[in-house]
């Protein structure tokens, strides 16, 4: 039995192992180019690590602004950090998302060459993610940010995105989001229900820290006698960091509701709030389909304690929550590899196939929403940026977007990609389970991506090292 | 089901392995060339063996060492080793005859880098090196341990097929998609 596992908060950025929560209603991505030599770069970023806030929980009344830092492979070299420990982050965090465009199904309307000035060029050095609870201050953080950047010079924004909370913490396409994250040991224990690894006979666990925050347990490693940790990048940047995946991502709002609409009149008698929540696999409040097949209660509540503690060996044919819903490619749970047996009894590898591909996702919506009804694009750029955290790129978010959602072979879904976020070839659809069948078409580009990054978000001692030139 | 078979056969199927030491100094060339092989996104060489289901080649560098295996001495490869697999459908012997043929440029690059291999090869001689190189299988999983690659290339499109009218008639009425499914399939075995 592994010993229980302390986490040293102080050394943990915060908002990764818990939320600042829905009193931050703005959040700012600040992305940073470096021009100026190394040592003038650490000055002005030595600046900014006083102000960054950890995962300690606040005593007092919270802050009215935090502040958070990460780095692309790039920025550590700008920093002065040397190629041979540059060199022992992953690959695909050297490479940077840009470069892996085709294998995540960045291609088209999502192709690089069509993001956002300052995104994927490699200009992208640091990021600064400011988050505030009232406009005011927001801006007055956006300000003390410029300024220090103006005095410190041959520092510049190279991109900025500013996004606000929608009413009700839904996304564009009108579903509530972001509040199904992974159960984490000692930190998160309380949330293992439903967030954590399903185990046989109806329980469940947290995950191993390791999965998050490196320098940590992970849960091939938990259970090791020689307490070997998982590989992470050389000391002092090894400990308490995580990979970052930060994405823009354009919602087309108009283009997903007339395509559900209109294909709703072949379906359940035109039933459009079913057929999008079995896009999804939960109605808009939440409300998971697999326990609430027909119609979603009033007053389920997201937040609530349990409100995701849901399996599908109950559904493994997916006649309640389809098989390539959202949120059941994003996260299979028990499904991946689930057989059903004579007499209907289901089997096979539990959680053991999905668990090591779970995220921390920290979202945020950008645009105004577009009015409710209205099925004609307004111009306006709306959409969604995801934020991700986890121990490895390549195995957590890169293997949920090209293995679960651009790939429906592991599901038995042949060429089926997520509906909502999958590339379409222009011939996609989606398999909504029945009797019979209901085969949702046509899949059109929803998503677009716009822009994205890989970075790392180091640990406290390990911003401390690269402001002081200590980081190897 | 893929099932499981003892030594290089299961069913009719065949699973070829040949592993030969790259000549020093060759190992960049090598590697850059088969990196290269499908450089253009066109199909690859092997696809020019109609009968391959699966077909790959590796470099091995060196055998993995750990220090916490506490082993008396770390083990070291002397020359790095070219792996090269292929899962096929039947006669090894026919085979490795159409590889050394259609694939004649293409083992000058690759096979010629490596040691032993003969000047020019291809046709007999350099069937002859494969087979000299190769490997027994000790266990044997075959994705299609009967349907050969033309039946699967048959089924895929079949079930393509099957896919596409499912969509396009979806809401018929009984009478009307019978039609539409004796116009679409009708007369097929």
């Amino acid at each position: 039995m592994a010993p229980p596992v302390h986490m040293d908060l102080g050394d943990i950025q915060g908002d990764i192992l818990r939320a600042y929560g829905n009193d931050y209603d703005h959040t700012t991505y600040a992305f940073v180019h470096i021009e100026c030599p190394p040592a003038q770069a650490r000055a002005w970023f030595s600046g900014v690590v006083d102000h960054v806030t950890t995962a300690e929980p606040w005593t007092g009344e919270k802050p009215l602004t935090t502040l958070n830092v990460s780095v692309t492979a790039a920025g550590l070299r700008a920093l002065g950090v040397s190629d041979a420990v540059v060199g022992s982050f992953s690959k695909e965090f050297r490479s940077g998302m840009a470069a892996r465009s085709v294998l995540l199904g960045d291609i088209g309307p999502s192709d690089p060459g069509t993001w956002e000035d300052g995104l994927g060029t490699g200009d992208v050095h640091v990021l600064l993610t400011i988050n505030a609870q009232e406009r005011k201050d927001h801006q007055r953080a956006l300000g003390k940010m410029r300024d220090a950047m103006q005095k410190a010079g041959g520092i510049s924004i190279v991109h900025q995105e500013d996004t606000e909370m929608l009413p009700g913490a839904r996304e564009h396409f009108g579903y509530a989001d972001g509040f199904a994250q992974p159960a984490v040991e000692g930190s998160s224990d309380a949330r293992a229900r439903g967030g954590g690894v399903p185990l046989k006979g109806g329980g469940w666990r947290p995950l191993a820290p390791g999965e998050f925050i490196l320098g940590y347990p992970d849960e091939d490693t938990r259970a090791d006698p020689k307490q070997r940790l998982p590989n992470a990048p050389a000391a002092p940047l090894g400990r308490s960091g995580t990979y970052m995946v930060w994405r823009k991502l354009y919602q087309d709002v108009a283009r997903f509701r007339r395509v559900i609409r209109n294909a709703a009149e072949l379906y359940e008698a035109g039933d459009e709030h079913l057929l999008s929540a079995k896009v999804v696999g939960r109605w808009t409040n939440g409300a998971p389909l697999v326990k609430y097949p027909t119609k979603p209660p009033a007053d389920f509540d997201a937040k609530s304690e349990g409100a995701n503690d849901f399996r599908y060996d109950k559904d493994s044919d997916g006649m309640r929550c389809p098989v390539g819903a959202h949120v059941r490619r994003s996260n299979p749970r028990d499904a991946l590899g689930a057989v059903k047996g004579p007499g209907g009894k289901v089997t096979g590898f539990d959680g053991h196939l999905s668990f090591r591909h779970r995220m921390i996702r920290r979202g945020m919506p950008y645009g105004p929403p577009l009015p409710e009804n209205v099925t004609k694009d307004d111009g306006t750029d709306r959409g969604l940026v995801f934020v991700s955290f986890q121990a490895s790129i390549s195995r957590q978010f890169e293997g949920v977007q090209v293995q679960w959602l651009n790939a429906g072979n592991i599901f038995g879904l042949g060429h089926d990609k997520d509906f909502i976020l999958g590339d379409p070839d222009g011939k996609g659809k989606m398999t909504i389970q029945g009797k019979p069948p209901y085969f949702l078409t046509p899949q059109e580009v929803f998503v677009r991506t716009r822009g994205g990054e890989y970075l790392f978000m180091p640990g406290m001692s390990a911003l401390a090292a690269l402001a002081d030139g200590t980081a190897g | 089901m893929p099932r499981a078979g003892l030594g290089n056969q299961t069913g009719q199927a065949y699973a070829f392995m040949a592993m030969t030491p790259v000549k020093p100094g060759e190992e960049a060339a090598l590697e850059a060339y088969l990196h290269g092989l499908r450089g253009d996104g066109g199909p690859s060489p092997l696809a020019k063996l109609s009968r391959t289901h699966m077909a790959r080649f590796v470099i091995v560098a060196d055998f993995y060492n750990d220090k916490s295996w506490k082993q008396r001495k770390e083990e070291h490869l002397d020359l790095r080793y070219l792996i090269f697999t292929s899962n096929l459908d039947g006669d090894i012997e026919t085979y490795l005859d159409e590889l050394c043929e259609k694939l004649a440029p293409e083992a000058q690059e690759i096979w010629g880098r490596c040691v032993g291999c003969p000047a020019n090869p291809k046709g007999q001689v350099l069937k002859h090196y494969l087979k000299h190189n190769q490997i027994n299988t000790g266990i044997f999983f075959a994705a299609y341990q009967d349907a050969t690659v033309p039946r699967v290339k048959h089924c895929l499109h079949q079930r393509e097929r099957m896919i596409e009218f499912a969509v396009a008639s979806q809401g018929l009425e009984p009478a009307a998609l019978q039609q539409a499914f004796l116009h679409e399939f009708g007369g097929e075995a």
